[in-house]
């Protein structure tokens, strides 16, 4: 069974697209508060939709705060069976 | 010679359509599918919906709030309202990360001014925006985007409404960087008047050959008059990437361009700088772009080096010198004011900062006088249209000769006729017979340089300073977050004082404010008094992702700077703003019901049967609500 870790993943698209170190992050860390600007945090989107072979609806993101968040809906769009950890 | 349009109103233009099954709009989605509509699709999917407003009771003159992200949906939806008399007021979609309160007041602010009857979304979002739309008295229901695909209902009529050029189109609100939005009314004439300027003598359109791209958002000047309008005035073919796509892979924009061996596109500054960065050497070698008839850049200020790099970089890609087209615009002037010659490729101005900063004049000098701050260089954004003008005032109102600064104001037929139900505003800008822009700059042989907007203007010591300079200065640095550094002033002991406001990434802030110290007197001979290092993500913007100057300035003076979306709530904080707006959604949604069962109630007199639906609708969002407050 495919597991997913939302926050090892996050951290190597922030490391990849934007040449930053992200580091203790956990499913509370509120993607706002970690200094990437709008047009940075689309790019990560989309590393996850290549990564994960997903599709996030524009309308779901404006719901997404924090890495929990982004790993339920994470969660609603991979495989069922999936498991999706932080 | 290229065939020529001529039609009074957008109505007369989708209808004379009719019989255009080749060309027409083409809206990629995510994976790059096409979804083609002809000009006569066009035509005919306006005709439907406008069946289907009319069944809401919309009748000629209603205002319609439009919050629509997806481009094939908003188009043709658009066209309905337009086709149908409506007056449509199209907003910006919630789709970015967090940041829903701000945005939930600005679209209220904005609707309670517009006074719609009737608001378009699609059913997913409208979850999101009822909990701002119940604080919209006027309204009166909600139509989904889905309801509008199905067959028009039965019985209404599909006829285009008679319109006369100087009828209301549409309302165009300004992005918002003061408190207060201002719809911008903007006319069929207008609209006739500057798709003419932009197609026929901005850019000598020619159906057969020219086809656009186009990223920008629909609800946006640029995007929706300058890439739906005008082109289907003009009869010109456009492919729309989703703005949310090409934020998500820029590279995406080149790509397209390529593929559909497009002539026209147009963006702001800050995409070319975003190309640049993103393009890898391969692709450059993989593209040719030497289709490309126009490359407009408008809608902020024009950084010389930003255009050079892109210039630079895509020659590899064959692009050609002069297809780089600098304009100038505002949405109070319909969208264009002027734009360089086709066969004009960008050129800057230098002038001796002396004589501009202490005289207000622009003295040219050399080139090598710009390092060391001794200069300033503007770029041209070329002559304004036929049947235009542009002059330039002074503080009393007088008016200037060449190359004396002052205040741009522009006259002739893309003029708006005002802000909607806002005779105060318009008076001050529209008033006397000429639009003020707001913009300072000045005119060599008719040609426009703008110097920066004046309510931004830094007077230090009886001298001028435009805040755009400093910033982009300091943009440059390291550690600096780019487009996200404020400059204004402050009142000091004997003048004004400057203050640099920044958002950076940095474990040393103490080094880099010396830095930033360093390099503003170096380049401007300017004392800054006080730099802020600020954390990213916590200066306002407005909706177009501008920093809002004055606000930052406000928040400064407040003492509050650099604490927006950074409030100390924590997680748990952000998560009840999300569920209070769902909170808040619901129970609008049930006041909204219940106030729709008892005016049902007034026509039917049937009490009981009312009060038991107001019951249960209540009961409903007290059960979602607590459910998600969990």
């Amino acid at each position: 069974m495919a597991t997913v870790n939302v926050t090892q993943l996050f951290a190597q698209a922030a490391l990849e697209v934007n040449g930053k170190k992200l580091e203790n992050l956990t499913q509370n860390t509120v993607i706002s508060k970690l200094g990437l600007d709008s047009v940075a945090v689309m790019e990560l989107v989309s590393f996850f939709e290549e990564k994960l072979n997903i599709r996030m609806p524009d309308e779901e993101l404006a719901k997404v705060q924090t890495l929990g968040d982004l790993g339920g809906l994470v969660k609603r769009l991979v495989p069922a069976g999936t498991e999706v950890t932080f | 010679m290229p065939q020529v349009f001529n039609f009074p109103t957008l109505v007369a233009a989708l209808d004379a359509c009719h019989g255009w099954t080749d060309k027409g709009f083409s809206f990629l989605d995510r994976d790059q599918k096409d979804q083609f509509f002809s000009f006569e699709q066009l035509r005919s999917e306006a005709m439907r919906r406008s069946a289907h407003f009319r069944s809401h009771g919309l009748k000629q003159g209603d205002r319609i709030a439009m919050v629509i992200p997806d481009g094939e949906d908003f188009v043709p939806t658009f066209l309905g309202a337009v086709w149908a008399g409506l007056v449509p007021v199209p907003l910006y979609p919630p789709l970015s990360l967090g940041k829903l309160d701000s945005y939930l007041d600005t679209m209220v602010s904005i609707l309670v001014r517009a006074k719609p009857t009737h608001l378009v979304t699609m059913g997913k979002l409208q979850q999101v925006l009822w909990s701002g739309l119940a604080k919209v008295p006027s309204l009166k229901g909600v139509i989904t985007t889905e309801e509008l695909k199905t067959p028009a209902p039965e019985g209404l009529s599909q006829d285009a409404a008679v319109v006369k050029e100087d009828d209301v189109c549409f309302l165009q609100f300004t992005s918002g960087s003061t408190s207060t939005p201002k719809g911008v009314a903007v006319t069929h004439g207008n609209l006739r008047a500057n798709a003419w300027a932009i197609m026929r003598d901005g850019l000598e359109t020619d159906t057969e050959v020219d086809r656009g791209v186009s990223w920008l958002p629909l609800y946006h000047d640029m995007g929706l008059i300058g890439f739906v309008i005008a082109p289907i005035f003009h009869r010109v073919q456009v492919t729309f990437i989703p703005t949310m796509t090409f934020v998500r892979k820029p590279t995406l924009w080149m790509e397209t361009i390529n593929r559909t061996r497009a002539t026209i596109t147009f963006a702001p500054n800050f995409a070319y700088a975003l190309t640049v960065k993103r393009t890898k050497p391969e692709q450059l070698a993989s593209w040719d772009l030497s289709c490309m008839r126009h490359f407009g850049c408008g809608a902020e200020p024009i950084n010389p080096t930003t255009m050079r790099a892109f210039v630079d970089t895509f020659a590899k890609a064959k692009l050609k010198p002069t297809t780089l087209l600098p304009c100038y615009g505002m949405a109070e002037a319909t969208l264009a004011i002027s734009f360089i010659g086709v066969d004009e490729t960008l050129s800057t101005d230098v002038i001796d900062a002396d004589a501009y900063q202490q005289h207000r004049r622009a003295d040219p000098v050399s080139v090598e006088k710009l390092t060391g701050g001794k200069a300033q260089e503007f770029v041209c954004c070329g002559k304004t249209f036929p049947n235009h003008e542009v002059a330039v005032f002074d503080d009393l109102g007088k008016r200037l000769g060449d190359r004396h600064v002052g205040e741009l104001c522009v006259r002739g037929p893309s003029v708006a006729s005002g802000y909607y139900l806002d005779p105060e505003a318009t008076e001050r800008t529209f008033g006397g017979g000429w639009l003020k822009t707001g913009d300072y700059g000045y005119l060599v042989n008719g040609n426009v340089y703008i110097t920066g907007r004046k309510k931004d203007l830094i007077i230090i010591n009886g001298r001028n300073y435009d805040p755009q300079r400093i910033e982009w200065l300091v943009d440059d640095l390291p550690e600096v977050r780019k487009g996200s550094t404020v400059a204004f002033s402050r009142p000091g002991a004997g003048s004004e004082e400057l203050i640099v406001v920044l958002e950076g990434r940095t474990q040393n802030p103490e080094a880099l404010k010396e830095l930033v110290r360093g390099v503003v007197t170096e380049q401007t001979q300017l004392i800054a008094a006080d730099v802020v290092v600020c954390p990213v993500g916590s200066l306002p913007k407005t909706s177009s992702g501008k920093l809002q100057r004055a606000k930052t300035r406000q928040q400064y003076l407040d003492g509050t700077v650099g604490q927006e979306g950074n409030r100390s709530l924590g997680s748990n904080g952000e998560k009840l703003v999300v569920a209070r707006h769902v909170a808040r959604s619901l129970i609008g949604r049930a006041q909204h019901r219940a106030k729709r069962v008892v005016e049902h109630t007034l026509e039917i007199r049937s009490v009981s049967g009312a009060l038991e639906k107001l019951r249960l609708a209540g009961n409903y969002a007290q059960k979602r609500v607590s459910s998600l407050l969990g």
